[in-house]
Order: C-alpha cells, then structure tokens, then sequence
C-alpha cells in the first residue's frame, strides 16, 4: 500500500463512526440543543420574540427576577415540593417493597396490595389532578372522612388556602410518585442474597439490625440513583400543579415552572422567563452532573 | 465445645416430600463430622435444621446437652460457614468478622482484639481493610471461616465451603481447614457431595442417600466395609465395579467366566454359603483390578476382557474395558463414570501398563478384595 492510500484509509477509518452517529448527532442537535441555545439567547435579549429587531439586554433580566420576590418564593417552594417529594416517595416506597418482599404476608394477599400499590402509576398527571382536586374539595371525600373522625372542625379549603395549598400538591405528588421507587426497591430487595440474611441470623441479629446493616447498604445504590433522578423529574412537575392550583392562592404553591409559563405566557415577558428557564437549567444540569459522576464511581 | 446429637430427626416439606427420614447422628465433642452424599440426599437441609435455618418436623435435636428445636439460631451457639461465604460486599473483612460481635453490643476494643487473633491465625492481618470483591476465592473462604472463629462456637457448620474454588486451592484448603479444626477443637459438622473431601479431612462420615441416613464410620470402614451396594459405590473414585453373579460351591460364575473363592472369604463371611445356587451381586474396586502382564497382577486368577478406552493420567491408567458380566447399578444419581454399552467396568493400571485400546486383554483380580450383596436389598453379605 502506498503511503498516500493508506492516510485516505485512515481518514475513512476516522470519519466512518462520525457518519454512523450522523442522524442521531443531527436529531439531537435540531431538538435539544437548539431550543436550549435559543433559549439562552433570548435570555440575554430585550423584547425577545416579540421584536425582530431585538438589542443585546445584558445580565438585566437576570437581575430582575433575581428581584423578584417570587420568585425567590417560588424557588423555595421547587425546593420543598422537590425535598418532601423524594423523602416520601422513597420512604413509602421502601416500606411497600418491604411489604410486598416479606414471607410474613400471605402470597394471595401479596399479589393484590402489588396491583393495588403500583396503581397510581397507572394515572396520567391530568388524571392525578383531577382525582385529588376532587377528593381535597371542600364537600370532598378527604374533609368528610376527617369530619367524622373528629380530626378537624370545620371543612379546610386545602388548595385554596394559602397555608394549605402547597402541602396538598406535595401530598398529590408523593401519591403520584412512589410506586417507581417501590417496583426499583423491591427489585434490589429481590436480588439480595437469602444467605446474607441466614448468616445474620446465626450471628443474632434482630430484625431492623438487618435491616440497617445488611438491606439498606445492599439497596444504597438503587436509593442514590433513583432518588436523583426524581429530585431532576419532581423539580420540573408542571401539569399536576397548574391543574390543581394553577400556582395560586397568591403565589403560595408557585414553583419554577410554573413561574417561568406565567412570566411567558400571562405576560408574555419571554426574556425573563428565558432567564428564569435558564435558572431551572442551570440547577437541574447540577444535579445531572452529580447523577453522572455517580454512576461513573460505582 | 459440645456434642451433637440427633434423633430420629424427620423433615417433611408441605408437599409430603419427606427430606430426612429419621435420623439419628452422634458427633463427639471435638469430633469433625463429614455428611455427605449425592445431590438431593437432605445432607444440606440436615445441616441447616441443626443451624435452625429449617425447621424440625419431628425429632429431637440437642447440642451441649440442650434441646435447641425451638431455639432461634442465634441461641443454639453454632457458627456457619456458607457455601457462597456470604459475606457482606459492603463491609471490609475487618467489618465482616466483627460482625456479630458488633450486634452483641461488644465494645470497640474488644472486638479489634478478637479480630486481630483471628485475622492473624487465618493470615488475613494485611487484608483487614479490603473489601470482599477484592480478594480472591481462597481468601474469601477465610474469611467466611474467621467469620465463624470470632464467636468461639460449640459447633461448626460448613455447607459445601470448598466447592466454588478450583481444584488446586480445594486441595490447599482442605489441609488448612482439617488442621485448623484440629486446633481449634470444635466440633464441627462439615457438608459436601465431593468424596475426596469426605475421605480425608473427617475423623467419620456419615452417607445420606435420599434422606435416609446409610453408614457412620471412619473413612477407611467405609472403604473396606461399605454396609450396601450404594455407600460401596458412592466411596471410592473411580466407583467399584459392580456386576451380578451366581455361587455354586466355590465358584463365582458370572457370563463366560469364573472366579475361585477360597475358604477364607466363606470364613469372614458366613452368611455367604447360603446364597449357594442363588444370584448374588459381587464388587470389586478399580484399584484392586491389575494388568496380568505386568508384575503386580502375575499373582492372580484372570478372566477375557477387552480394552474400550484408557485414560492416562501419568500416575495411573484409568482403563475402561467390557466384561462378560451384568454391571449392576449402585443407585447413585450422580456416578461419573458412563457406562453404555460399550463398557461395564473400570481399572486402574500403574503407568507401566502397555494394554491398547481395542485389544483383548486378561484381566488380573484379587479375589482377596471382593465385596458381596444381596441381589434383593443390596446389603452388604
């Protein structure tokens, strides 16, 4: 082979991957990364949008909504929506698959509370929404049941009251959310050895000393991911909150997203809200970034 | 320290599967027990009804003189070792020994004392921080034993413990466990399907064969008296040679050919003159079958055979051959050794032998060595 073939066959070595990629490089490029670039843009943009011939705005619209007290308020409301989400889903979620898992419960009885646990994830989060809309109403089922215990006096408006409004969404949303960290535990439960269980009892070890020493560790990997990767989803839940409260009453179950649609399409500020979509950008990439070198440790 | 003691001990499962079928089992203080047998004898669930992993159907069980049925593990002063090791991936092998001295509330010192003796015994001091996945199949077998020292237990229990290493370290860990069982003194109930195992590290074995207990002795009783045909085929590698014949006077007639007894065999066994007339299974083990060409089979009576296949393994020939004779099966599931039609019996020869595969060839025996059944019960005569 003379020289000169063998660099356009190296040349044709190095490029084939790229070509094979190419489609897949090019739908990615055309949905993802461009809306993002645009994005960012229009965040440093005045009128963007709306203005063809829109000027260079600076860090202003950051500024301004870094002003906002809204925004800071619904900043923290993403945080509690998100926090109180995680912790619920993966501790309910642990406690079914502990269920479902154990020898102590009758198998018939297993296979229903299995259908009957994994049935809110069934639901689309209109469908969720609506169902909690109507059970959280005023003359609703929740209020009535409550009433007649004795637990409350007098009927709670639990979406549209300020104080209540964002536990009831977080509620909704612990409700919505668990099953997928109940089918994922109770898979890593299946997968522990029975031994690591049979040694431990030889060597005395009580119930929840297994459960802290032998089931939590063994199932650590499963918990880090999983519970990540709903801190990014929970984060950017749009549909069951503007559904339910729309954001309100007074901003009190405001969060990102829904802060970022109003500042696009109420007042169809769509600079600022390019920035304040660019802050959800920049915190969810974080916790990407932190699911990745995780993955990549282990 | 403490003696093991079962009786009559039955496990039947729901489906009316009965797994153990009255056992009764003695094992000295001190005393290292081997239980072995084909798979699916019960020799495992044996195991684990005495750990108190599985529960007694009937029967009554007593370890250091207490009645442990209804005892949790935790409470019958055992120590298992696993077939898997069962050792914790995410603790360190400091970690793991500790254990269950960590769960008895032991204070820190204490317990890095206990693990250090240990560690230093088993040749794991350097190894204390790793990791399980981190150390080899030898070393995870230590520390499954150190796992079990650290609790100074009346009795050991060991489920298969070898059998996920290769055959250079089984050997290596065989010696290692027998002699630290001698110097530890516990008395220990050691599991396995592998005869070598059983043959060389227990001072006796017990055979189990579908649940119901065969023969207790040392290993050399249980090679030179096995009770049946099955125990007489199950020990002993490559397996006797079993085939059905017919006694008349002095003479065992099997197909074309005969052997002589001497009157030596109808002294040690009496029962013998009566199976005169009638069939009678007889055995004979590979080793005690010469090549009559060569010098150590010139002394004895012969009969035709013909050469199938030989496997030279340097030290010894194993040589497949077919005689003229019913081979008689010993009622082990697992026999290694394929008999189709081609052969029906097997040799071993000293590596001298210069027997040809295909070749005719007369076969040497040692009258002396053979072993007698009833045709019916399989009995030993």
């Amino acid at each position: 082979m003379t020289r000169q073939k063998r660099s356009r066959h190296g040349l044709k070595r190095a490029v084939a991957p790229y070509l094979y990629l190419s489609p897949s490089l090019l739908i990615i490029g055309l949905l993802m990364l461009l809306p993002m670039v645009t994005v960012i843009s229009y965040s440093f943009q005045n009128s963007a949008v709306l203005r063809l011939d829109s000027s260079f705005a600076g860090l202003k619209h950051y500024q301004a909504i870094f002003a906002d007290p809204v925004f800071w308020a619904s900043l923290w409301h993403t945080l509690y929506f998100t926090c109180m989400s995680v912790v619920f889903h993966m501790t309910i979620g642990m406690i079914f698959a502990l269920m479902l898992n154990s020898d102590r419960i009758n198998p018939t009885l297993r296979n229903i509370l299995r259908v009957l646990y994994i049935l809110p994830w069934l639901f689309t989060a209109v469908i969720i929404a609506v169902i909690w809309r109507l059970l959280l109403e005023p003359n609703g089922v929740v209020n009535s049941i409550l009433m007649q215990l004795g637990l409350i006096g007098s009927k709670i408006e639990w979406f549209s009251s300020p104080e209540t409004a964002l536990h009831a969404v977080t509620f909704a949303n612990i409700w919505a959310g668990y099953p997928l960290f109940m089918v994922s535990l109770l898979a890593g439960l299946q997968g522990i050895p029975k031994d690591f269980y049979e040694a431990a009892d030889i060597d005395g070890a009580k119930a929840y000393q297994k459960l802290i020493f032998i089931t939590i560790p063994q199932l650590m990997p499963i918990i880090i991911s999983i519970s990540l990767l709903d801190f990014i989803w929970t984060m950017q839940v749009f549909p069951l909150i503007w559904i339910t409260t729309g954001g309100g009453p007074i901003y009190s179950t405001e969060v990102l997203s829904t802060y970022t649609y109003k500042l696009a399409f109420s007042s169809y500020n769509l600079s600022q809200a390019s920035a304040s979509a660019v802050v959800i950008l920049l915190i969810s990439l974080g916790l990407t970034l932190l699911y990745i070198r995780y993955q990549k440790a282990r | 320290m403490a003696e093991v003691i079962l009786e009559n001990i039955c496990k039947t499962y729901g489906n009316n599967f009965r797994a153990i079928d009255r056992l009764n089992l003695s094992v000295e203080d001190g005393e290292f027990l081997i239980l072995v047998g084909p798979s699916g004898c019960g020799k495992s669930t044996a195991l684990r009804m005495i750990a108190g992993l599985e529960d007694v159907t009937s029967g009554s069980l007593r370890i250091g003189g207490t009645d442990v049925v209804d005892m949790p593990p935790k409470d019958r002063d055992i120590a298992m070792v696993f077939q898997s090791y069962a050792l914790y991936p995410h603790m360190t092998v400091f970690e793991n020994i500790a254990f269950s001295m960590r769960l008895a509330g032991k204070p820190k010192a204490e317990r890095k004392k206990r693990v250090d003796e240990i560690a230093k015994t088993l040749q794991l001091t350097s190894l204390l921080d790793s990791k399980p996945a981190n150390l080899s199949g030898g070393q995870r077998q230590r520390v499954a034993m150190g796992r079990a020292m650290v609790r100074e237990p009346a009795a050991f229990l060991m489920d298969e413990p070898l059998s996920n290493l290769d055959a250079k370290l089984r050997v290596q860990m065989r010696a290692e466990i027998t002699s630290l069982q001698k110097q530890l003194g516990v008395t220990t109930i050691y599991v396995t399907h592998d005869q070598t195992e059983a043959m060389t590290m227990g001072d006796r074995v017990a055979v189990l064969k579908g649940g119901v207990l065969q023969q207790v002795d040392t290993p050399k009783r249980l090679y030179e008296s096995p009770v049946n045909a099955f125990v007489a085929g199950f020990i002993g590698s490559p397996s006797m040679n079993l085939f059905e014949g017919t006694l008349t006077g002095n003479e065992l007639t099997a197909g074309a050919f005969a052997i002589r007894l001497q009157d030596a065999a109808f002294m040690r066994r009496p029962g013998l003159r009566s199976y005169a007339g009638r069939k009678i299974v007889f055995g004979i083990r590979p080793e005690h079958l010469y090549d009559s060409s060569l010098e150590s089979g010139r002394k004895y009576q012969t009969l035709p055979a013909r050469v199938t296949s030989i496997e030279e393994l340097g030290s010894e020939h194993i040589v497949h051959l077919k005689i003229d004779a019913v081979r008689v099966d010993s009622g082990d599931p697992d026999a290694v050794e394929d008999f189709g039609l081609a052969s029906n019996a097997v040799a071993k020869f000293e590596p001298e032998s210069a027997v040809r595969s295909g070749s005719e060839i007369r076969l040497a025996l040692d009258d002396t060595k053979l072993h007698f059944f009833d045709p019916e019960t399989h009995l030993a005569i």
